[in-house]
This record gives C-alpha cells, structure tokens and sequence, in this order.
C-alpha cells in the first residue's frame, strides 16, 4: 500500500512534450480516475507510472521510494491493459502464476494465492482454460486476478472496460469499485469514459493536451468545473453553453431575455460578455412569456427522464425534463435556470468566474 | 426460375475448360503415375505384368533403404539447421526494426537464385583443389576436407548448402510471427519481472510455434524432394552416399527405364510427403493459441 508523489513530470516522444510539467499527490488506497479525451495523456502518464516509459523530467515517488530509474518489474506494481494482455497460450491458473514464479515463489504459495484470488473473482471453473476460451468479461477478471496474485503496492487500470459491451462495463465497473474497498491497494484507473470515472473515482483528474485541468470528487468536478473543458466533459449530455451580455440588471441572453440577479449572481470584473453554462437538469420549466423561449426540436425518451432538443436564443440547447411532462416535438416552452446553478465563464481564459470570482 | 437454370448450365458449360485442363494437367501425370506403379515393364517397353511385385521388391532393395535413410538425414539434419538459424537471424532482423534496402536484397538473394546456378556456385567453392573453401581451411591452418566427394560429409555438406539457400526464407516467415505477435503481452511479462531468457522461452518461443510449423510444413515439402542440388552437385555419389529416394527413383525411371518400379519409389516418396504434412498439420493444431 503506497502513496505515489508525482512533482513535475516531464514525458517527450521524439521532438514532442506529451506531458509538459505534471504535479499530482495520490493518497494511500485512493481510488484516482485519470480522464480525458484521446491524446490527453492519461495513458502515456499511466504507462510512465508503470514504467513501461522513461521519465524526461522531474520525480516519480511511490511511497517514499524515488522510481524514476526503478524498472517496471521492480516497482511493484500491477498493471491492467485494455487488451488484458494475457499470455495467450497459457491457462489462466498459469497466466496467474508467472508473475510469482518469475519471482521465485513457492509452488505451493502460488497455488494458494491462485486459489484466494479465483474465489475472490469468481473464475474458479475456467483456471484451466486458455484465454481464448474465455469472454471478454471473463478475460477481464483473468487480468484482475493476474494483478491481484502479485499482492502490488498499486493497481493500474488502462482503459480496462473499453472492449465490453455496455452491460457487462455497468457490471464489471460495480465489481472493481467494491474489489477495491475490499483490497485497500491505491488505484489508477485511465478512462475517457466520463461515467465511468464519475462511477468509481474517489478523485478524479480531469486532463487535456497533458495538462491537469481539474483534480476533485466526482461532487466537486461535475457541480463546480474549473473551467469550459472540464463544463464540457464531464456530464451526459454535456452542459449547455450560451453567449450573455452583462448589463447594469442582470445577463442578456442572444435572444434580448434578461436573466435576473436572483437567478444568476452578476460576477465582480469588467466583463462584457461571458459564456454562461447550464446543464441540461438544471433547467426549469417556467410560464409562458417568462424567461427563455424555446421551441422544442427533437424528444429522446430514456425512461427515467426525457432530453429534449430545443432551439433557444438562436442555438441548440438540451434540456432533461420528467417523462410526465410528454413534450412533443415544435411545441414552445419557456426555461429558466434553477437558481444558484447556472455557470459563467470567461470566454477568453475559459476558466469559470462565477461564485468566489475565480475557479476553486 | 427457368431462366437462372439456364444461366447455370451456361456458367457450367464455360468454366468446363478449366476444369478440363486441371484435371488433365494435375490429376491424370498423378494417376498416370499410381497405374504404372503397378505394373513392370521391359526394356523395350511392353507390358510384362501387373500387380504389388514393384512395391514387393522395393521391400528388399538395398538401394531403397539406403535412400530412405539419406533422404530422412539430409531433410532432418536441413530443417533443424533451418529452422534454429532461421529463427535466430529472424529474432536479429525484428531487434533490428529499421533495415537499409540493400541489406534486405542480401538477404533475400539466396532463394530467389535458381538451385542450378547455386550448385554450380558452391561446386566451384567447394572444389577440393582450386575452391575457396579449402584454401581458407588451408589458411587457418586446417587439413583441407573433401567436402561433396567424402562419403561421410557429402550430406551435412549438401544440407549446409541448402541452409544457405533456404534459412533466409524461413527468416522471413519467422520474422512475419514476431511481427504478428501482441506487444502488451511483451509489456505485461516486463511488468512481471520476466528475464530476458524467461521472455524467449516462456513466451515468444512458445507464441511462434504456430508459424515454426507453418515453416516446416513448408521447408519438409521441398527437403524431402530434395533433387536439383544433389543432381548438379553429386548425382547421388559418391558411392550412393546422397542417393536419395527422389534421385534413386529418377536414375531408375531415366536411367534403367524401369518405369514401374521408378512409379512405385516416387508413390512411395509422395506418401512419405503427405504423411509429414499431415503429421505437422496435427501439430499445428495442438500448438495454436
């Protein structure tokens, strides 16, 4: 069990700064998520952790061990990939043992901790089977318990859930949360699948172009985002974004609607313009004449709540109302932000400026 | 319904020539050659009988053993030379990754050079008084060999030849394997700790097995008929000591006109092909991962 310290950390391909400069604490046992889109980093920062990649700059700490020089095998780390990586012409209790063996284990050792972690995972029936017998659910769990045998001071997840279909992730996504409660092993998990790091994240790191641009609980990334990126990614469908003038009453809206002070504070500074950010829950449906005239576009019932596609003050907006409301399609409705939860940001520096004045 | 019947028989009716000609031109020689296998015939070339007398006499012909035996030495001695270098050279050339243009021709040249020139080639070299190979023995000191003329090296000497020609070949299958194999497995056995060693016969050696088999299948077909080298170069000499079957069966068709007998040898090399291939066939089988 580990802490990992990472202070400034420099990573080149060739002539290319993939990760310019990069500081993160992980506490012990904590579950961190490293999210972003594809070319964000996460993985080369994962694959650095790992020791797959070479440190250009800066110091890597697990523990209280510097690793910058320390190989992969010596790190004593586990390591999940996308692909599971199993040795694909060996069984599962085999894939299981190689590592231990490669460490000189007792034979009897590696069959118990085998054994501990088949029941753990439930894979227990297909130890003698290869890889290539397995599902993908199943090869997922092989990995996992390829990982667990090794007893690591730190688990790493790349992008572990990728390949299986949308039901088997919600399940799979479930099991490796509690199997990390039960473990108490820092983990780190490299997704740009925003749910997922929602789901499981004791913090989640939100990143883009090798830069850190928020570190937070899932709470704290989804209700106060440091900035249009993080607004944008993180939440399904994403927040919505419209242009405001500030004036001496309040923000106006494209459309000559005026957003009153007691909906939206009016931010200290000298801005003109901002970009103000809804999300699509966080509308309210008002009367008519009052607020936001939109005329609806497209319903997408999801059971549970409905999205609906509406064109506002010249733009596309989504809004997720209560199925009871049935909206139909060319129907006009008036929206309003709830109050206290509409965002604005700088549209220069994209950084959020609403409530202290400055992102938190 | 009428109409895509007719359209049927039309589509049968054109490709009829082909299947005409394919059938003539592979399975009428390989027939042809069965029917003869039983029958024997005299010099003149008449009909004397019919039934096993030519496979009952390949039983006690000396000749036959003797070619039996050279051929499996000559093909167990080449494919083993083949396949360990092959695979070594392959594993220098995937280390290697970038490789210039005229490395590669190098490389490939061998194989793409007609057996008959490479013969010729290796007779000069080999030449026991005038070829370099004895001259650079010679130089270090050596006693000169006999190289193609010595009875107990005519062999090893005839499957380093055919190494040299072949391994590059084989190098390049292998080197396909290594190409096709998945890098996160390489990087999951780093992360376990794996030694270099371990890594090659834990987990490379074993993935490339498949394409191991797919090579030998390959090389066995060809090492096993093995003729043109031994033509030029040997004839089978000296004193039959690289008579394989395929040349004992060509001197007694071409030489001795025995046509029968010269179809049983070749029936009884064509089983002894098909019989390899299908055994490594199953073995491919049980390697597969």
């Amino acid at each position: 069990m580990a802490s990992i310290t990472i202070r400034n950390l420099v990573k080149n391909y060739g002539g290319v700064t993939v990760i310019p400069g990069l500081d993160l604490e992980i506490a012990d046992e904590e579950f961190i998520v490293l999210v972003g889109p594809s070319g964000c980093g996460k993985s080369t920062l994962l694959r650095v952790l790992a020791g797959l990649e070479a440190i250009d700059g800066g110091e890597l700490m697990i523990g209280d061990r510097r690793v910058n020089e320390v190989p992969a095998a010596k790190r004593d780390i586990a390591m999940v990939f996308q692909d599971y990586a199993l040795y694909p012409h060996m069984t599962v209790r085999q894939n299981m043992a190689f590592a231990l063996e490669m460490r000189g284990t007792e034979p009897a050792e590696i069959a118990s901790k085998i054994e501990e972690a088949a029941r753990l995972l439930d894979i227990r029936p297909y130890l003698d089977r290869r890889p290539k017998a397995l599902s993908g659910g199943q090869r997922q769990r092989v990995a996992m318990g390829r990982a667990i045998v090794r007893d690591p001071q730190v688990f790493l997840f790349d992008e572990p859930l990728s390949n299986l279909d949308a039901k088997l992730r919600g399940q799979v996504r479930a099991e490796i949360k509690m199997l990390s409660k039960k473990l108490k092993t820092t983990m780190v998990f490299v997704t740009h699948d925003q749910i997922e790091a929602m789901t499981m994240a004791d913090r989640i790191v939100v990143m883009k172009a090798g830069i850190i641009q928020q570190v937070g609980t899932p709470e704290q990334v989804y209700e106060n985002p440091a900035n249009l990126f993080v607004a944008s990614f993180i939440g399904s469908p994403s927040m919505n974004f419209l242009p405001v003038d500030v004036q001496a009453d309040g923000l106006r809206l494209a459309d000559g609607s005026l957003l009153p002070e007691s909906l939206i504070a009016r931010p200290s500074g000298g801005h003109d313009r901002l970009t103000l950010g809804i999300r699509p829950e966080h509308f309210e449906l008002v009367q008519e004449g009052q607020g936001l005239a939109a005329e609806i576009e497209l319903v997408e019932p999801l059971g549970s709540d409905t999205l609906v596609h509406v064109s506002a003050a010249g733009q596309e907006v989504i809004v997720r109302v209560s199925p009871d409301l049935r909206p139909q399609s060319g129907q006009r409705i008036w929206l309003s932000p709830a109050a206290g939860k509409a965002h604005l940001f700088d549209p220069e520096t994209e950084i959020r400026i609403d409530g202290t004045g400055k992102a938190d | 319904m009428r109409v895509e019947q007719n359209h049927r028989g039309q589509m049968a009716a054109m490709s009829m020539p082909a299947l005409v000609f394919t059938v003539g031109m592979i399975a009428f020689p390989f027939l042809y050659t069965i029917w003869m296998s039983f029958q024997t015939y005299s010099s003149t070339g008449q009909v004397t009988g019919w039934g096993g007398d030519n496979y009952l006499r390949m039983v006690v012909d000396g000749q036959f053993w003797n070619g039996i035996w050279i051929t499996l030495y000559l093909y167990v001695l080449s494919l083993v030379m083949q396949l360990v270098l092959g695979t070594g050279l392959a594993l220098l050339l995937f280390r290697a990754k970038r490789l210039p243009g005229i490395v590669r021709s190098l490389f490939i040249s061998p194989f793409m050079m007609p057996p008959v020139v490479a013969g010729m080639m290796w007779l000069v070299i080999l030449d026991p008084s005038l070829g370099a190979a004895n001259w650079i023995l010679t130089s270090l000191g050596l006693p000169p060999s006999a190289w193609l003329a010595s009875p107990v090296l005519v062999v090893p000497t005839l499957a380093m030849i055919d190494t040299w020609q072949w391994t590059p070949y084989v190098a390049l299958i292998v080197l396909g394997g290594l190409q096709s194999l998945p890098p996160s497995v390489y990087e999951a056995a780093e992360i376990d700790g794996a030694s270099r060693r371990a890594v090659f016969f834990r987990i490379t050696l074993p993935l490339l097995l498949p394409t191991l088999v797919t090579a030998m299948i390959l090389r066995s077909v060809d090492l096993l008929r093995f003729f043109d080298l031994i033509y030029i170069t040997t004839q089978g000499g000296p004193s039959n000591h690289s008579m394989t079957l395929n040349i004992y069966g060509f001197r007694v068709g071409f030489e001795f006109f025995q046509l029968g007998y010269a179809g049983a040898l070749m029936v009884t090399l064509s089983v002894l092909v098909l019989g390899a291939v299908m055994a490594f066939n199953r073995l491919r089988a049980v390697v597969e991962w």
